[in-house]
């Protein structure tokens, strides 16, 4: 299986770890990812509501880059794939896609008729590949808290996502790793990411919320998906123990990378020594 | 003229009864924009979507009561309310409505029609200088986002996460771009002109 893979602005920058443990994990697995070539920003939680045409044509350019190579694309960051999927559904519907149309052939893009589906690595994971046969190192007591937050999972006719407030795709990944999985009862609440610069206080407290639940389980890591939840749980997390004056010191990791190391990838080649917060002490945890 | 008939229970003065009150006018407006599915005029005003809604606390006017303004034509107050700006689009609203009513879509339309009748504030700007960002090389520059929203006071008060992130090789010092950024920008300035 090939994909067209969508790696979005975040994923090469500020989440480097994320696109490079994605790119193991599914190598390891023997899917192939071809990066789709002269993909752009795919206008995230933002730009339709500055303009809806200006946002859909944005996220449907990739959704037809991928149909050009006949290939489903696959994104990695929950908001590039919640976006794109909006916008190939957007593309079946005829008022839509007459919006949509023009602003693309004036890039001398034509929007063709095949059935390009969009999916997100953790579906693919969770339901395309049987990953308990390839264990290799067991995530033994490592406690693990999934967060799933908003565009991951919904709305759910777009994403066909389990369920869009208590979703457990991601938290079966981590237990067939053999980590074990806390009860987060916050884990579909939004940590206010698409806000934070102009709102930042509203979404300290929004994120702050979620740290505080996961430290209060016992969590020894947060696993997620999405660069711009790791953005406020992870980067800016020195921030939010400045202003609220608390300790946290909580690794945020992605999913592709706990699974990686299940399978037995070393954690330098699956970029976890490129985090802000430390993820030493799951390492430690883990004998590494 | 239509009798006004009663609420069954009598005593909830903003629930929409009677259905004379329904100004389509808005409701196709934000239709126009948004798209089709937004179903507002389907609203029943159960308050599922604000049950549920991440930041119904800081709000001065929930999910709910913004489908009723609405579809009752009180545009002057949606555009003056915080919700458009403290909505984070988190889908939950969407995701619970038992009608089909995307309150979550809808507040999207209404943020880009706010933004052109001209309503400006910390979140508008930012917005637009996000959006005008990525119309002109197809992928955003963080810094260069930080910079145009924040001047250099916000570039400094980064400067320590920007340093962290340039030591893990996560911040390249150039910006990237899409091949033919110059057809891609035109055909969106001209998306945009409307
Ligand atoms: S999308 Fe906006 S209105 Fe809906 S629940 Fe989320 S924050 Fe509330
Ligand atoms: S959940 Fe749906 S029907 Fe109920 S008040 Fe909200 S928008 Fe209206």
């Amino acid at each position: 299986m090939t994909y067209s893979y969508y790696p979005g602005c975040s994923l090469h920058s500020s989440a480097k770890e994320f696109d490079i443990s994605t790119r193991m994990v599914m190598q390891e697995l023997g899917i192939e990812l071809e990066e789709l070539e002269d993909w752009s920003c795919c206008g995230g939680s933002i730009a339709a509501g500055v303009s809806h045409e200006v946002g859909m044509a944005l996220a449907a350019r990739n959704v037809v880059l991928a149909q050009q190579k006949n290939r489903d694309l696959l994104a990695s960051c929950s908001g590039c794939y919640n976006k794109s999927a909006k916008a190939a559904k957007a593309l079946e519907n005829e008022t839509e896609r007459n919006k949509i149309t023009p602003i693309l052939s004036q890039m001398g893009m034509s929007v063709s008729d095949s059935n390009t589906k969009v999916r997100n690595v953790v579906d693919v994971l969770a339901n395309d590949v049987d990953i308990s046969s390839r264990i290799k190192k067991p995530l033994r007591g490592l406690k693990v808290a999934c967060y799933y937050g908003c565009l991951l999972t919904r709305p759910q006719e777009l994403t066909g996502w389990d369920s869009p407030v208590f979703p457990m795709s991601m938290d079966k990944l981590s237990e067939i790793c053999g980590a074990e999985v806390v009860d987060f009862r916050s884990k579909t609440k939004c940590c206010g990411g698409p806000i934070l610069v102009p709102q930042e206080k509203v979404a300290f407290e929004l994120t702050k919320r979620l740290l505080d639940e996961a430290k209060s389980l016992g969590a020894d890591c947060m696993v997620l998906a999405c660069p711009l939840c790791a953005n406020n749980l992870e980067l800016r997390q020195p921030d939010i123990e400045k202003a609220y004056n608390v300790s946290y010191k909580l690794p945020i990791l992605y999913i592709t990378e706990i699974i990686g190391l299940a399978l037995g990838i070393k954690p330098g080649k699956l970029g976890i020594n490129k985090h802000v917060v430390s993820p030493k002490p799951v390492l430690a945890k883990l004998g590494f | 003229m239509v009798a006004k008939k009663k609420c069954f229970f009598g005593i909830k003065t903003d629930r929409q009864v009677d259905g004379d009150k329904i100004s389509q006018k808005f409701m196709d407006k934000v239709i126009a924009e948004g798209g089709e599915n937004a179903a507002i005029a389907s609203c029943m005003q159960c308050g599922t979507c604000s049950g549920g809604c991440t930041n119904i606390d800081r709000m001065d006017i929930s999910p709910r009561k913004l489908i009723l303004l609405l579809q009752r034509g009180e545009w002057e107050t949606i555009l003056k309310s915080n919700t458009l700006w403290l909505c984070t689009s988190c889908y939950t609203c969407t995701s619970r409505c038992p009608r089909g009513v995307r309150p979550a879509d809808v507040i999207e339309a209404v943020k880009a029609l706010a933004i052109r009748e001209g309503i400006q504030n910390d979140s508008t700007r930012f917005n637009q200088i996000f959006v005008e960002l990525v119309k002109k090389r197809g992928i955003v520059f963080e810094p260069e986002l930080m910079h145009q929203y924040g001047g250099i006071e916000a570039m400094l008060e980064q400067a320590e996460l920007g340093v962290k992130l340039a030591l893990r090789g996560k911040l390249s010092p150039f910006p990237a771009k899409v091949k033919d950024s110059k057809i891609f920008n035109q055909a969106l300035e001209k998306a945009s002109e409307k």
